[in-house]
């Protein structure tokens, strides 16, 4: 099987920060796999996801990204970014645009820049963002603006708008953890299906022992900056989960009560 | 607390001394004060009542005024759109908002009268000069303006078409714009009616619009008609700024 993610000896320490957010990660995602990256707050899962994006540059260690590899110091050309969608823990969507608009945001890096200036979506781009809007169960949304909508409602149109781009990865960083958890395992599954469906890798992050679980074939734990296991998601020890959020107590209710 | 009754008791010296030498370096003779009691009343005597014929000339006059304004402001804003881009932190490099900021700073140190009358001899009279005077005088706040409207969006959704491969000019169009054309049509406005309002006195540096009529009827001594343009600009102020609160009202 061919692979979608390959990082090696991974390093990388924000600017002014006294600590390292990486500390020699390794690990490698196949194509078509579905991964999450299971963590206490601050455990760097942001951080790597944003460095797979390409938005992160000054690192140190080896990372490729759909058979390609970064450049450390360089973000990677449009068409590349093109190729990973990312779907944010705030949903990022302009706010006073229109569904519809937001959705059509996700093809601006697969047109020339002349012609996204000009606001000229082609047929094919608007087939592309009705298929995506019915998908995610929102094309009755299409001319709302996004101001208008719930949460649950929001991370949809940001699911679609990362659709839309025809991702082969997909990067989602706590994609659900800004709603309830009857809203969470909903759209989790939408992601999850979606990403299935299209044939492409998904990598998501949650702090949420249970939802890894459901939605991810393996699962990978990561601990102050560094990776504390790598296990299929049927060989999930509690134990394990245990110890990535010891001494975290500052914030109550992370998955703690779920493994104990 | 001891430094800061110094710091008041050398401020009110400065104060005082700052007075007495305009008194003492000034051609102030109280007598020549005394005396033009008589001729200031006789002045304003003149001014009374004041001319209605005048109605036609007022509404050329200000149709003139408003003309500048509108074209002066659209003027600034065509040279904003570029130079707030520029003189955006978030858009370019420090280097490049440093010194267009400094730029624009200069441009608002100097006066509109002073920019009208250096335009006024550079391309004649009439009210080509005052456009060009409104449209240089006006930028240096409204690009300030617009950059601060695009440094003041929200990042999140700017990162997000940056990772769909969108290049800096179209996240600009589709990220930043859609957050900031409310700010940009409330500052724009703002500074239209600042336009038409400085515009006024424009004619009186022979930069066209109504201020030309009062320029001339002082200068051929008929006061009670430059009293009715005096009248008709008062109006159009308090006008302006009825205006003005109502639109504001809108866009808060
Ligand atoms: N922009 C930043 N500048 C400095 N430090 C940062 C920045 N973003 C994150 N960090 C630090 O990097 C570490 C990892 O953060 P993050 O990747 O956000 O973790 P997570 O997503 O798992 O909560 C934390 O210690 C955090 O404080
Ligand atoms: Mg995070």
């Amino acid at each position: 099987m061919s692979t979608a993610v390959e990082v090696d000896d991974l390093r990388f320490a924000h600017t002014g920060a006294d600590l390292p957010a990486l500390e020699r990660v390794s690990f490698r995602v196949s194509a078509g796999e579905s991964v999450a990256l299971l963590g206490p707050s601050g455990a760097g899962k942001t951080t790597l996801l944003a460095l797979l994006d390409g938005r992160l540059q000054g690192w140190s260690g080896r990372v490729s990204v759909l058979g390609a590899p970064l450049d450390p110091d360089l973000p990677p050309p449009s068409a590349r970014r093109s190729d990973t969608g990312f779907v944010f823990q705030e949903f990022a969507l302009v706010e006073r645009s229109t569904v519809l608009r937001n959705v059509l945001n996700g093809r601006l890096g697969r047109m020339s820049p002349l012609r996204a200036l000009m606001g000229s979506s082609t047929k094919h781009d608007l087939e592309i963002a009705r298929t995506v809007l019915a998908d995610c169960g929102i094309s009755d949304l299409a001319e709302r603006r996004v101001d208008s909508l719930s949460g649950g409602q929001r991370q949809r149109v940001a699911i679609a708008r990362c659709l839309a781009q025809e991702p082969r990865l997909i990067l989602a960083d706590e994609p659900v953890s800004n709603l309830d958890p009857a809203r969470a395992g909903e759209i989790l599954a939408l992601l999850a299906g979606a990403a299935q469906a299209r044939g492409a890798t998904a990598l998501f992050s949650s702090h949420q022992p249970d939802l890894a679980r459901r939605f991810a074939q393996r699962i990978i734990g990561m601990r102050a900056g560094r990776i504390a296991f790598d296990v299929p998601t049927s060989e999930l020890n509690d134990d394990a989960t245990a110890e990535l959020y010891r001494e975290v107590e500052p914030i109550p209710g992370i998955g703690l009560r779920a493994v104990s | 607390m001891a430094f800061r009754g110094f710091g008041g008791f050398a401020t009110s010296g400065l104060i005082a001394a700052a007075i007495l030498w305009s008194f003492a370096t000034t051609d102030v003779e109280l007598s020549r004060l005394m005396s033009a009691g008589p001729r200031i009343a006789d002045f304003l005597g003149r001014m009374f009542p004041p001319d209605p014929t005048v109605m036609a000339e007022i509404k050329k006059g200000s149709a003139e005024t408003l003309r500048i304004a509108i074209l002066g402001t659209l003027g600034a804003v065509i040279l904003s759109v570029p130079l707030g881009i520029l003189a955006s932190e978030t858009m370019v490099s420090p280097a490049v908002f440093r010194s267009i900021r400094t730029l624009l700073a200069f441009i608002r140190a100097i006066p509109l009268i002073l920019v009208a009358m250096l335009m006024v001899g550079a391309v004649g009279l009439g009210p080509l000069p005052g456009i060009i005077a409104v449209a240089f005088h006006a930028t240096g706040m409204l690009a300030k303006f617009y950059a601060e409207a695009i440094d003041g969006v929200s990042r999140a959704p700017i990162a997000a078409l940056e990772s769909a491969g969108a290049g800096a000019l179209v996240r600009l169009r589709y990220a930043i714009w859609p957050q900031m054309a409310p700010v940009v049509a409330r500052d724009t406005i703002f500074r239209f009616e600042l336009n038409l309002r400085e515009s006024l006195i424009l004619g009186i540096v022979g930069a066209g619009g109504i201020g030309f009529y009062i320029q001339t009827y002082v200068r051929s001594f008929q006061y009670d008609k430059a009293a009715s343009v005096t009248i008709a600009v008062v109006v159009m102020v308090i006008a302006i700024e009825a205006i003005n609160v109502a639109l504001r009202r809108r866009f808060t």
